[in-house]
């Protein structure tokens, strides 16, 4: 039917068709691309690239039968640094006269705490002919942030010192630094616990 | 002077070579890629120079949360199975299917014990919803907290467990050291701490 209804410059087109074309092999690839890139996107949105890396640490065991004196460090080998808030340092060589003792202020960076670190690293080495003889206490306060601690031991891995702890307990000229610093000394909890007990005391 | 006829160009572009480098990302792509699990917190972890690559297998992972919220989990399922039955063993509730599928399938968890038999009830799509408070740190004297119970379950259900901390680098001192402290009470004293690389500054450090 359909044909009839064609009309005869159609028809003659038709016949001109006939003879078979050579077609392309060329097939259109856009949509191909499309879809392509459209999972690239999927996947790279998907993918956790970076692999999370592990810093290992040891701590010492907590014994609480065994209490025997540990040999004690000569304060010439030591070297304390305070972990304050907003990434503050006080850094300082212990000396056997307290007065005597000079604390300095940093930050963290590679002229900051790093050089500090390399100086007293030279330092033990002139007086003790080792520097591996050097002894940090690490001593944050509890308004310091987790990254302190991540970034102290991080400069202790990169300074190469070996021999290093971090310290909970407070000496006295750690607490004098906290406090003119503006810093907490007590954390929260601990303030809590110790009201809790007063009250408990108060009332027997 | 005739026109100069411009000759009509095709817009059709060959596509085939920008075909092939679509490809090619595409399988570099699916080949590398890891998928992201499910996260209960969000955590920004400090960067630091460790090289040393985190173990994928037979971690207790302990995500610690700007606020201070502590959530837990493991990584093997048969190992959650057998810890989800000692937790319900401890704290005295039945462990019904559904509530043993949840828990096996949750990477990780932070409700305290009371909470955790309701909180496996729920349908899936809740459990996503769900805003979890965190494990309790609390420890009331003579009972150690849930969050050592749950440290010492892990271990028990398996010996092999290496213990990772993921904590926000913002979180406080306070808060992680008494994970720390609290890990230590359970004779944990070697862990990882979990931090993205920086490479080049170890580098030129040494250099100097």
């Amino acid at each position: 039917m359909a044909e009839m209804n064609t009309p005869e410059s159609g028809a003659k087109k038709g016949k001109k068709k006939a003879r078979s074309k050579k077609s392309s092999t060329r097939v259109d690839l856009t949509a191909m691309v499309d879809l392509g890139f459209l999972l690239i996107t999927f996947f790279m949105l998907a993918t956790t690239f970076s692999k999370p890396k592990a810093m290992e640490v040891n701590k010492p065991a907590k014994d609480k039968e065994k209490t025997e004196d540990l040999p004690e460090i000569k304060q010439s080998k030591t070297y304390s640094i305070v972990m304050g808030k907003n990434d503050m340092l006080y850094c300082y060589t212990g000396a056997s006269d307290d007065t005597s003792i000079k604390v300095d202020s940093t930050f963290f960076s590679r002229t900051g705490i790093r050089a500090m670190i390399k100086q007293r690293q030279l330092e033990v080495q002139q007086q003790w002919g080792d520097k591996d003889e050097l002894f940090v206490m690490i001593k944050p306060l509890p308004d310091s942030k987790y990254r302190n601690m991540v970034d102290i031991l991080d400069e202790m891995a990169i300074t190469g010192v070996k021999r290093y702890a971090i310290i909970d307990e407070f000496s006295e000229i750690d607490k004098l630094v906290a406090t003119k610093s503006g810093n907490r000394l007590i954390s929260e909890k601990g303030m809590q616990a110790i009201n809790a007990e007063i009250a408990k005391t108060g009332i027997k | 002077m005739s026109k100069v006829k411009l000759p009509r160009k095709s817009t059709a572009i060959d596509m085939t070579a920008m075909c092939d480098v679509a490809f090619l990302l595409l399988s570099f792509f699916i080949l590398t890629t890891k998928f992201k699990p499910n996260e209960v917190a969000q955590i920004n972890i400090p960067s630091s120079t460790a090289q040393l690559p985190l173990p994928d297998k037979d971690i207790l992972l302990i995500q610690v949360e700007k606020g201070g919220k502590v959530f837990i989990g493991v990584d093997d399922q048969n190992t959650r199975a057998l810890w989800l039955a000692k937790m319900a063993e401890h704290y005295k509730f039945k462990v019904t299917a559904t509530m043993q599928h949840n828990f096996v399938v949750l990477d990780s968890y932070g409700v305290s014990a009371s909470q955790l038999p309701q909180f496996l009830a729920l349908s899936p799509e809740e459990l996503n919803k769900v805003k979890q408070p965190g494990i309790s740190m609390e420890v009331k004297p003579p009972n150690p907290s849930e969050f050592m119970d749950a440290i010492l379950f892990a271990r028990q259900s398996n010996p092999k467990l290496r213990i990772a901390v993921k904590a926000d680098k913002e979180a406080s001192y306070e808060d992680v050291n008494e994970v720390i402290a609290q890990l230590q009470e359970r004779k944990v004293n070697k862990f990882n701490l979990i931090t993205s690389g920086r490479a080049a500054n170890a580098e030129s450090a040494n250099k100097e």
